[in-house]
């Protein structure tokens, strides 16, 4: 599927999800392009999370469908989204303690994109490389500070060979400088690798420095998508984050 | 995988060492009045029970405690061929039957109770198993003979030592499945989903697959161990094949080894059983009151074994899996 030339990498289809009463997604359209940076902001409660659960299969949506690269993928297993193309980072860092920072990101090529042995072993170190941790492959991991554990987590994602990464607020608990390096780390991964991004982030800042296209969300609807400067202009979103101006 | 070439040779001299002196120690001794030959081969039967337990519980972070099922299937299956007249006296067919027979029981429950259980309730699900078969093997009219139990006529017995070979094989294969499982692919699976299952499932790998996996690794040696029991003991009942030692000891044994270790549980195997005995020989009246309270002290004292004290890593692994976390209070 093209769109502007480009491959359509991630396309939700309508997407609308609730729990109980509460409509936490209301028929959201999104896409993502091949090499493209997409960010997703929306005040608490807008239903970010959600959408990116829907997308890593922790929920089934009610109505709509997930493509990936033209396929229905909507609520197949998690290591079958990995087999597919899709890998994540997460918002409370999910390494493996014990492991050190190499076994973490041969993990992921051995089991996210079905490597081998050196092969295997060749593309855990480029994607270690590719963060800025090659230095640090032999640490365990239980030994390693948020910020390397935060990259690791985006390196382990790489090594999968991802069509699309989602990444899930990387800036989390990262101070000034860490967050400058993460940024690069970013941009680095989508312009060697040209890798699509979804990325979710409460640090509006970071996200209109980056993106390509920017996503608003408020109340589970989409009510703004566009470039980021477009963004920063519109009258809704400033609406949702600070409310209407008194008559 | 990563020690160096130096280190590594020195521990497989050390092993075959060890090995090579299991092998000629009851050739050199009266093997049928030794005691120590007789604690050798409990010892074995330990060291396959307890690497069973911990591919699954201490390198995958699946806790069993249903082991004793598996044993009891094991001694049942290899008591009931024996009746019917399928199995011979120390039938290495009967053998693996009865460690497939708890194979097949490990992957039937353990698709619905890995896929639907985490931690303690898994452990309390398996737990559950042991009950059941024990119940059910009491209830099983003349097919298990309830009660009274299956007897296999001990007049074949001629000596100890076929057990101890066999013993000394079966733990020694389980050692090295499990060194080759924990230095592959496959053990990096099993460790990633101990640290992190959804983790380890969002970079795709399989978790249910491997669950069972290790799962059924384990059951299959705990039967093979079950089988040459009931060989020894001649005699199978509910109370002696569905016994919750066949869970705890071994259990006790890889935490006071290293649970997640390769060597600790051999370590652990063989210092509880010695001190148990010294125990035993010391103050037989008060002996149950010592080891429980032994139990007690390493658990609460020594979470990481006696491998923690040999490598200097103390990883608190035990304190992270799910049954033994509310020992983590206590620190």
């Amino acid at each position: 599927m093209k769109n502007n030339g480009k491959d359509v990498v991630l396309r939700l289809e309508k997407i609308t999800k609730s729990f109980g009463g509460l409509m936490a997604l209301n028929g959201v359209d999104l896409s993502v392009e091949q090499g493209q940076i997409v960010g997703l902001i929306g005040p608490n409660g807008a239903g970010k999370t959600t959408l990116f659960n829907v997308v890593t299969s922790l929920y089934k949506p009610d109505k709509g469908d997930v493509y990936l690269a033209g396929k229905k993928i909507t609520g197949k297993p998690s290591h079958q989204l990995c087999h597919l193309g899709i890998s994540r980072t997460f918002q409370l860092v999910k390494t493996f303690l014990s492991l050190t920072a190499f076994k973490n990101v041969l993990i992921g090529a051995i089991y996210g994109h079905g490597m081998r042995g050196r092969q295997a072993r060749e593309e855990a170190l480029e994607a270690l490389r590719l963060v800025g941790l090659a230095d640090k492959k032999e640490v365990v991991t239980a030994h390693m500070t948020l910020s390397d554990r935060r990259l690791l987590e985006v390196a382990r994602a790489l090594a999968a060979k991802p069509l699309i990464t989602l990444v899930d607020e990387p800036m989390a608990g990262l101070n000034p400088s860490e967050i400058i390096n993460m940024l690069k780390v970013i941009k680095r991964a989508r312009n060697e690798r040209n890798v699509a991004i979804l990325w979710v982030e409460h640090k509006v800042d970071a996200i209109f420095r980056l993106c390509d296209r920017v996503a608003v969300l408020d109340y589970g609807r989409k009510i703004a998508e566009g470039k980021p400067e477009e963004i920063a202009q519109n009258k809704k979103v400033i609406e949702a984050y600070l409310g209407k101006p008194p008559p | 995988m990563l020690q160096e070439p130096l280190k590594r040779k020195t521990h497989l001299s050390i092993a075959l060492a060890l090995v090579f002196f299991f092998v000629i120690y009851p050739l050199l001794v009266d093997a049928e009045a030794s005691y120590l030959v007789f604690l050798f081969y409990t010892a074995f039967m330990y060291v396959t029970l307890s690497q069973g337990w911990n591919i699954a519980a201490g390198y995958a972070g699946q806790v069993s405690l249903g082991q004793h099922a598996f044993f009891g299937i094991g001694c049942y299956v290899t008591a009931i061929t024996w009746r019917a007249g399928t199995a011979g006296y120390l039938d290495p067919l009967a053998m693996l039957m009865s460690g497939a027979g708890a194979a097949v029981v490990a992957i039937v429950v353990g698709l619905p109770l890995l896929a639907k259980l985490r931690g303690d309730y898994f452990a309390l699900g398996t737990l559950g198993l042991g009950e059941i078969l024990r119940v059910a093997a009491l209830n099983g009219g003349s097919f298990t003979e309830g009660a009274a139990g299956i007897s296999i006529p001990s007049d074949v017995y001629q000596s100890i030592k076929p057990y101890y070979f066999i013993a000394l094989l079966i733990s020694v294969l389980t050692m090295l499945s499990l060194w080759f499982i924990a230095h592959s692919r496959i053990g990096l699976a099993l460790v990633a989903i101990r640290e992190d299952e959804t983790a380890a499932s969002a970079n795709g790998i399989p978790i249910l697959r491997y669950k069972i996996l290790a799962f059924t690794l384990g059951a299959f040696v705990t039967g093979l161990c079950g089988s040459l029991n009931a060989y020894f003991v001649f005699h199978i009942d509910t109370t002696g094949a569905f016994n919750l030692n066949w869970v705890i000891m071994p259990i006790l044994m890889v935490i006071l080894g290293g649970v997640g270790t390769f060597v600790g549980p051999v370590l652990g195997v063989f210092s509880l059983i010695a001190a148990f005995e010294l125990i035993r020989l010391l103050t037989p009246q008060l002996h149950p009151i010592f080891s429980g309270a032994f139990i007690i002290l390493v658990t609460l004292f020594l979470p990481d074994g006696i491998m923690s004290y040999l490598t200097g890593h103390k990883n608190r692994l035990l304190h992270k899996l799910s049954p033994f976390k509310w020992l983590a209070l206590n620190k």
